[in-house]
């Protein structure tokens, strides 16, 4: 073999060989992305899975809450309006027994209005603005701290399980400072800021360290929940100097 | 007819020129009939311009064989007196540097929005590096070139690997079946085209002293893989005529894409 046909030869298996690991490589670029997809498909059902569970689980919560709502009231205000009903109606005088009729009607209207907390329903007739409005309000009534509330845009209507996730954890930070912070008044803001849309709560309350995490890992909650709906959550606070929650809303 | 003429453009090579010229009529008659939102938009227009580009500079390397008074001209206008049967100056320009940048330009339009500017660099780069090896002598204009094909070749290459790595990172490209994508098809080819083509177009010269019988044949391969890829890129002109048959790309953009 001489060596003009050596370089011949050189050329043929060179060729050969390049296109060989030009196959392979396209090959295995295929099967990666397969492998990569599946993981993927398997990531993103865990997601899904995930989401499904927190909104289950604040469903529960917030029907818990609203199941102790009912109870007091029934206890509290529809079982004294009976009872008190009952007295009237008891009564030889039509005066009472008229009032013992008003009573009864003020009794159905109440139980009416209380059936409808029973379901999930008043989440899709509220919005956010209205729900933040009184839950204020209701603070405001016990007198336990002064409350305002600010905003500069609609959020308008969002879907149903975002919705449900910032009610509950609007509700759990107001718990949280009502229990923990007691602070003198609580100012709730909703803003836009270029393309992205946050309601701020701030109270001047007792404040504490965010360096040191909470036994209940509130703040991992918080911060979990958003997450699930695309949001995110920042929280300032210090000892004595109040807190600063901003929830960032998703796009 | 002239005989000559037949021979030189029809006869010749049957299997460079009949598959061309079917392609070039089939994808001007689907481009054409595209809507003239996909008209403007560059997954539909640079695979027509590519195919237009082909065919134009192919017929015309086949007319230079045809009138030979005019190529050995051309030649000696170069200053290649050596070689007058050679046409290497237009394949040159045309498929190896022309070529090559159209071809960059095709992966870019495939990449995401974050890797685009890898091939700008690269097409930049490239036109440096061939008008500085070309004007100054290094690799003159009529005779093989492979100091520039090498770094063309190298550039598709690292352009197609681009490619294929965003196709197996981009949640976008994961979700879907690249067996039903254009741009995968695309790429495949043009990555095969310019590896089975890169040693016997470096040695051209070589093989065309030492032994033409094997360097025409190593020719074919380019052959047949340019037709492939002329087939890939009429099937892309045509692809909106065929529902169902592929995937919408990753990052299609409807209307114009930006530069």
């Amino acid at each position: 073999m001489n060596p003009s046909e050596d370089q011949i030869y050189v050329i043929i298996f060179s060729t050969l060989f390049l296109g060989g690991l030009m196959s392979t490589f396209v090959v295995a670029m295929v099967f990666i992305h397969r492998q990569r997809q599946a993981q993927n498909k398997q990531k993103l059902d865990q997601i899904k899975s995930e989401h499904e569970k927190t909104l289950l689980n604040i469903e529960n919560e917030i029907q818990q809450d609203t199941l102790t709502h009912v109870g007091r009231e029934l206890h509290d205000n529809i079982g004294q309006l009976l009872s008190l009903a009952k007295l009237y109606l008891g009564s030889s005088k039509p005066e009472k027994q008229q009032e013992g009729k008003e009573t009864i009607n003020q009794v159905i209207s109440e139980v009416r209005a209380l059936s409808k907390n029973l379901n999930l329903d008043w989440v899709e007739s509220l919005t956010i603005e209205e729900f933040i409005e009184q839950q204020l309000q209701k603070i405001e009534s016990t007198g336990f701290c002064k409350t305002t509330f600010e905003h500069s845009i609609e959020l308008g209507e969002l879907p149903k399980d975002q919705k449900l996730v910032l009610i509950r954890v609007i509700q759990e930070i107001l718990n949280n400072a009502m229990k923990h912070a007691s602070p003198e008044e609580i100012k709730v803001k909703i803003w836009k800021d270029g393309a992205t849309r946050t309601i701020q709560i701030k109270d001047n309350g007792k404040g504490f360290d965010t360096s040191i995490e909470s036994s209940g890992s509130g703040m991992y909650n918080l911060k979990k929940r958003m997450e699930t709906i695309g949001g995110d959550v920042s929280i300032t606070s210090s000892i004595g100097n109040g807190t600063l929650i901003h929830l960032l809303l998703p796009n | 007819m002239d005989n000559k003429l037949i021979e030189a453009f029809f006869t010749a090579y049957p299997l460079d020129s009949i598959p061309m010229d079917v392609l070039m009529i089939i994808g001007l008659i689907y481009f054409l009939k595209l809507p003239k939102e996909k008209k403007t938009n560059i997954h539909f227009w640079l695979p027509f311009l590519i195919l237009i580009f082909t065919f134009f500079y192919e017929n015309f390397g086949k007319y230079t064989n045809y009138n030979y008074e005019f190529k050995k001209s051309v030649n000696e206008y170069f200053g290649n007196f050596k070689y007058p049967k050679f046409n290497l100056w237009l394949f040159n320009v045309a498929k190896r540097q022309v070529g090559t940048i159209l071809y960059l330009l095709l992966i870019k339009s495939w990449l995401e929005p974050s890797k685009k500017k890898y091939i700008n660099w690269m097409i930049y780069l490239f036109i440096i590096v061939a008008s500085f090896l070309q004007f100054t002598g290094i690799e003159p204009i009529y005779l093989n070139q492979p100091i520039i094909f090498a770094i063309g070749a190298n550039m598709i290459l690292i352009g197609s690997a681009l490619y294929f790595t965003g196709m197996i990172t981009h949640p976008q490209y994961l979700d879907k079946n690249p067996l039903k994508l254009l741009s995968f098809w695309q790429m495949t080819f043009v990555m095969f085209t310019f590896t089975l083509t890169y040693i016997s177009s470096v040695s051209l010269i070589y093989l065309y002293e030492a032994d033409p019988v094997l360097g025409a044949a190593l020719q074919q391969i380019d052959i047949v893989m340019k037709n492939i890829n002329l087939g890939i890129l009429t099937l892309t002109i045509a692809s909106p005529f065929l529902p169902g048959f592929f995937e919408e790309e990753p990052f299609y953009v409807s209307h114009k894409t930006p530069a």
